[in-house]
């Protein structure tokens, strides 16, 4: 069995069409973190401003003065030191941005003037304790590989589509002839395409971490999220997660949205007469539970926001509840992965067991 | 060592390709023959059990095969029509992946591998991607690959195509040695192929067998039915479109030689000649391309 494994991952991975995707899932990974990083901007209000490196740093300087767990008396302090006040006919105090602890004061704690808007820290986030510290880098890091995790899905289609009904052309008469072309084979291309999938998982994943530690180094980690620029407010995880933890989630998301869209595009790849038409078929379920009128606040969308889709855009996965302990409803993307995973494989294995050569 | 069909019937909807074949083979070489459409390829795939029969079985030594399961196949060789490869694996790849779906062990499977590479005249292309094999080499790779269980049965479907005469005389000697004690089944459209070495013909056509026998036997069935004759070479296309002609030859005295098959000499002073294979199979197949 591991012998035929081993081929089943050299068929894998020495298809043109499958190299060319990954390099380009590693190609989009490096452009997109690297633009992210030099498009970063800050103004630390007493004249130094930057982009890039530049950026970063005056970024993580300013918030080093208020780190820590966010008291009203820090408000105040950071209302003062750093949102620009305006006057009636100027542009709204809000539009503007200096760099991201402004923002995020701003957005939460001050009015249009830039003053203070009477809210209190209980006010705006109930009895959660917020530690602040500079998260702007890790929250753009995750932003980025929901972009990057979703056309990594493509990826794993275009790797996994092949593989049972690209033996329907002539090797599969061998194959199914062949004392374990029923069994061990049909098991072992399942259990390539996941150990295929763990590993460009993981590879994924390493360089686009690699390449935030490398930009943004490790501060800020164990800082709150809820404590972010004005641009990852709207649509954002409303729970107190630090990034390190909302990190470990989307890594955890990332892994069982690999394993549930290979069991998806398994069934597919067993059940058509060939690979593009199996592509297709799997894109078209993969990308299905977006376009259904489920929005998170229905009580379907539970169920709906397992599918792998939701694993890769996780923050609505992410938003369904809070847990006893802390942990998050999307822990059940664990065991629906490995419904899909082993749901695709088993019904994968029938199909090609008993498809019939023509 | 005896497998048997037994009212073995394939339908594609209305078309019947397999059509109540009862066939008994015990060890030895068998050639089928047919024009396309006959279920040669059909036949074969039924008894490989990679198609199901619409109706009736096929039996080994009195076991149904679809319940001996990974037992029979064990057993079987095969190699398709058309046969599939991955373009990016080596020759020796390819054996060896063919040889874990087939269950032999690490060891064996290189030896036996290595073996039949030298055997089918690749030894020295064991290195390279099957993708840059010319036609003939590939199908070589594929006899190879139908070889590597040491199957009890080996069903061939077309294996000479692609073949050049020397490849094709050297795959002779290969499935003559090896045929001893084991059940060969190869389909041709090259007769002379199967008429060195099949001991027995099985003719087919619509989907039954219409001859079984020892290439001897089955051809005396057209004694007296094959004549040649000459004829003017400017006239020999004319007659040759007008008769059944199994062979044209020129001479240098500008008369052609025909070898014709029928019921009545085709011309005053057709001379009457032993029939073979290819005599039998246009008599059965009326000159189509088989």
């Amino acid at each position: 069995m591991k012998k035929l494994i081993g081929f089943e991952l050299k068929k894998l991975f020495s298809r043109r069409l499958t190299q060319a995707a990954f390099a380009l899932v590693l190609l989009l990974s490096f452009v997109l973190d690297f633009s992210t990083y030099q498009n970063k901007y800050a103004f630390d209000g007493a004249g130094r401003e930057g982009t890039g490196k530049e950026a970063v740093e005056i970024d993580k300087e300013v918030v080093e003065r208020y780190a820590g767990v966010l008291t009203n008396e820090k408000v105040q302090r950071m209302l003062a030191d750093l949102v620009p006040k305006t006057g009636e006919d100027e542009i709204n105090a809000l539009y503007i941005y200096h760099n991201a602890t402004q923002s995020a004061i701003s957005a939460r704690f001050a009015d249009r003037y830039g003053s203070w808007n009477g809210s209190t820290v209980a006010d705006v986030f109930g009895e959660e304790e917020v530690t602040i510290g500079y998260v702007d880098g890790w929250l753009s890091v995750s932003r980025d590989l929901v972009k990057i995790l979703i056309f990594f899905s493509l990826f794993l289609m275009v790797m996994t589509a092949p593989v049972f009904c690209g033996e329907y052309g002539g090797v599969d008469q061998i194959l199914l002839a062949a004392r374990y072309g029923r069994t061990k084979c049909a098991g072992a291309k399942a259990v390539a395409c996941v150990l295929a999938a763990l590993l460009t998982t993981t590879a994924v994943l390493a360089l686009n971490l690699a390449m935030a530690f490398a930009f943004y180094g490790g501060e800020g980690l164990d800082c709150s999220i809820l404590f972010a620029q004005m641009t990852y407010i709207e649509g954002g995880i409303p729970f107190n997660l630090t990034c390190g933890t909302m990190l470990a989630y989307q890594t955890l998301l990332a892994f069982t949205g690999a394993l549930g869209v290979v069991g998806i595009t398994l069934i597919f790849s067993a059940a058509c007469k060939n690979p593009m038409v199996a592509l297709a078929a799997s894109a078209v379920v993969y990308g299905l539970p977006v376009l259904l009128p489920v929005s998170e606040t229905n009580p379907l969308f539970r169920l709906v926001g397992l599918f792998p889709t939701y694993h890769a855009q996780f923050v609505s996965l992410m938003s369904v509840e809070q847990l006893g302990g802390g942990a998050l409803y999307a822990l059940w993307a664990v065991p629906a992965a490995a419904v899909l995973l082993a749901g695709g494989s088993v019904l994968a294995r029938g199909i090609f067991t008993k498809h019939q050569v023509s | 060592m005896e497998l048997k069909t037994v009212g073995l019937t394939k339908r594609y909807g209305p078309k019947t390709a397999v059509d109540r074949l009862s066939v008994t083979l015990t060890s030895g070489v068998y050639g089928l023959l047919g024009s396309n459409g006959a279920g040669k390829t059909t036949l074969m795939r039924l008894i490989c059990t990679v198609q199901e029969p619409t109706s009736g079985k096929i039996m080994l030594d009195g076991e149904p095969v679809r319940e001996m399961g990974e037992e029979y196949r064990d057993l079987l060789g095969y190699l398709p029509q058309h046969f599939g490869y991955y373009p990016d694996f080596t020759a020796l790849d390819f054996l060896l992946y063919m040889a874990a779906v087939k269950g032999l062990p690490d060891r064996a499977a290189k030896k036996r591998s290595r073996e039949l590479l030298e055997a089918v005249g690749l030894a020295g292309e064991s290195r390279r991607k099957v993708k840059t094999f010319s036609g003939g080499m590939k199908q070589r790779l594929g006899i190879a690959q139908a070889m590597l269980n040491d199957p009890k049965i080996l069903i061939l479907d077309e294996p000479t195509a692609g073949l050049d005469p020397k490849e094709r005389v050297r795959f002779r000697n290969l499935i003559s040695a090896f045929s001893k004690d084991r059940v060969v089944i190869l389909s041709t459209h090259i007769v002379s192929d199967v008429e060195f070495i099949a001991e027995e013909i099985i003719l087919m056509k619509a989907g039954r067998v219409i001859q079984f026998g020892k290439p001897q036997d089955i051809t005396a069935e057209i004694d007296g039915f094959v004549w040649e004759c000459g004829v003017p070479t400017s006239q020999a296309e004319r007659y040759a479109a007008s008769w059944n002609v199994s062979n044209l030859r020129n001479e240098e005295n500008g008369t052609t030689v025909l070898r014709v098959i029928g019921e009545r000499p085709p011309v005053a002073g057709a001379v009457q000649v032993q029939p073979n294979l290819e005599d039998l199979f246009l008599y059965y197949f009326g000159g189509n391309e088989g």
